[in-house]
């Protein structure tokens, strides 16, 4: 079923660290310090939660990674690119490395879940074989082979994040950033995005996570990145949300 | 085949984007025909002016009234000098007789007849050379040559009707342009605007777009080709508006401009390619400054 995204982890295997800062630092040209001196080293596999209050860099931290923005000092690699040497016409490249998934879902309300999967394969001007070939294998991946012809207006939220996390995976990305993917759902579909992700990341997609669910990081035990007025203020594995000693 | 998809892509996504913003790409669509037909019009007119223009070139002649009581010898060896002048292609002479029976002619042309008052008198006419051309810009030089002459009295050209007529056309050529620049800008702006508009409207789809790895130009293009759309509906509506008046319009190039028939014939396919030509070129330029702009602040 989901043989291209076992594939597609062996290829990034020569890649150890999926995502690399070194001593990033973003100011915003009014003035305002969003990150500073950030380093960290993601391996290809890991999956990894990025948390902090609002305003602690979060965004800023993704937005770096999928070089909507351009850090002010440092460095960034993400899937064995220099972000920072990148010219304008290799974005677009990077970005079908990279699967973005967010709390408000961002599907298109007029089309269906099939074509809002199948609408990430157009724009990019892939064959209508791999498109015909790619959704399906995907619906069924996010359990919704039998929903493809709903629009999302007709769908549950957790149904309408396993569209957008479909379409993020469209292009067989190294790396699926989601962006509070339960912010909008209720604790059990919330569980059930989870159990989905870590599906998704045992085939071998590197998984980054931000998000405010305490409960869901407590329980899960992965590595925690923590993000304070823009200060990377903890980098540890198997832990908690909140500091335990 | 990726181009191929490209080309589709964009295309389909033109056509939707056109019908799904439609009282805007409509509006948009009007204007152009608006501007197209002011161009059509200018230039019907002027087209036919430069016809006028040529005929009346390909028609240049001197005239010289001789002085009264010229000996024979001496016209015959006026007309020989002045066949040797460069740029004549022949002479003619029109005794006085010829020259009343010509003009009794063109009164009777009109439905009247020459009325001299007393049938008794004596009024006689000059006699004249007529000088054909066969260089139009000689008549300058052959002019001055004939006025120096004595035994002529008088030389006319049709130098002043040709620059009158050659004036008349830079006016409107001049004033037509200048028009047809103002309503082009606001047929450009009209564009831009509905381009906009669509991208605006569509802000959610083309950030979608940014985020699944699609290239600019598959952002672009099918905007591009909505504002071409507009151009193209404006051209060929205006092809079809102009074809239908040109039932009317062409026998009036024909008699009122002296325009060649095979000019003539031509005419509506020249003005067709120019209409597509300029309907297109409006339609992708201003798309292309929405887009252009648009692209460039939201990254």
């Amino acid at each position: 079923m989901t043989a291209f995204l076992r594939r597609r982890a062996r290829t990034d295997a020569a890649e150890a660290s999926v995502i690399r800062m070194f001593d990033v630092g973003m100011t915003y040209p009014n003035g305002k310090v969003a990150l500073a001196d950030v380093s960290v080293e993601i391996p290809s596999g890991d999956f990894v939660f990025l948390v902090g209050p609002s305003g602690a860099g979060k965004s800023t931290f993704i937005r770096l990674l999928i070089r909507e923005q351009v850090p002010t000092t440092g460095n960034v690699r993400v899937a064995g690119r220099d972000l920072i040497r990148m010219r304008r016409s290799q974005v677009p490249g990077l970005r079908r490395r990279i699967g973005i998934v967010f709390q408000d879902f961002r599907l298109l309300p007029n089309k269906t879940v099939y074509e809002n999967v199948a609408f990430a394969l157009d724009v990019t001007g892939s064959p209508r074989a791999i498109v015909r070939q790619r959704v399906p294998q995907l619906l069924s991946l996010v359990g919704l082979q039998d929903h493809a012809h709903h629009l999302p207006t007709q769908l549950s939220g957790g149904e309408q994040q396993r569209t957008a996390i479909a379409r993020a995976l469209v292009h067989d990305p190294a790396i699926l950033i989601a962006d509070e993917p339960t912010g909008n759902l209720d604790p059990v579909t919330s569980w059930e995005i989870i159990q989905l992700l870590i599906q998704i990341n045992e085939l071998g997609t590197t998984v980054l996570m931000a998000t405010h669910n305490q409960e869901i990081v407590n329980a899960m035990r992965r590595r925690v990145l923590a993000l304070e007025g823009g200060l990377l203020v903890r980098d540890e594995a198997a832990a908690a949300y909140e500091r335990e000693y | 085949m990726r181009f191929v998809r490209f080309i589709g892509f964009s295309i389909v996504r033109a056509w939707q984007g056109f019908w799904r913003n439609a009282m805007m790409s409509l509006a948009a669509t009007a204007t152009v025909i608006l501007m197209l037909v002011l161009l059509s019009a200018l230039f019907i007119v002027i087209t036919g002016l430069n016809s006028g223009l040529e005929f009346i070139e390909s028609k240049v002649a001197v005239t010289a009234r001789l002085v009264d009581n010229l000996s024979v010898t001496d016209r015959n060896e006026l007309v020989e000098e002045v066949e040797a002048y460069p740029g004549v292609a022949s002479v003619e002479y029109i005794s006085p007789s010829e020259a009343m029976d010509r003009l009794r002619q063109s009164y009777r042309e009109v439905g009247r007849e020459l009325d001299l008052g007393d049938p008794d008198s004596n009024i006689t006419l000059f006699a004249s050379l007529e000088i054909s051309l066969d260089d139009p810009n000689a008549s300058g030089d052959v002019g001055a040559a004939l006025t120096a002459h004595d035994d002529v009295e008088r030389v006319l050209t049709k130098q002043a009707e040709y620059d009158t007529l050659l004036g008349i056309i830079n006016v409107i050529r001049t004033v037509g342009l200048v028009g047809l620049g103002l309503v082009g800008l606001t047929v450009l702006f009209m564009i831009i605007n509905t381009i906009r508009i669509a991208v605006y409207s569509r802000a959610n789809e083309i950030e979608i777009m940014r985020l699944v790895g699609a290239s600019d130009s598959f952002i672009r293009w099918p905007f591009i080709l909505e504002g071409v759309l507009c151009g193209l509906v404006g051209a060929l509506v205006t092809i079809v508006l102009v074809a239908i008046a040109w039932d009317p319009i062409q026998p009036a190039m024909v008699t009122i401009f002296q325009m060649p028939t095979a000019v003539s014939a031509q005419f509506l396919t020249t003005l067709s390619v120019i209409l597509l030509g300029v309907g297109l070129g409006v339609g992708a330029i201003g798309s292309w400054i929405s887009v252009r702009s648009y692209l460039s602040v939201a990254r």
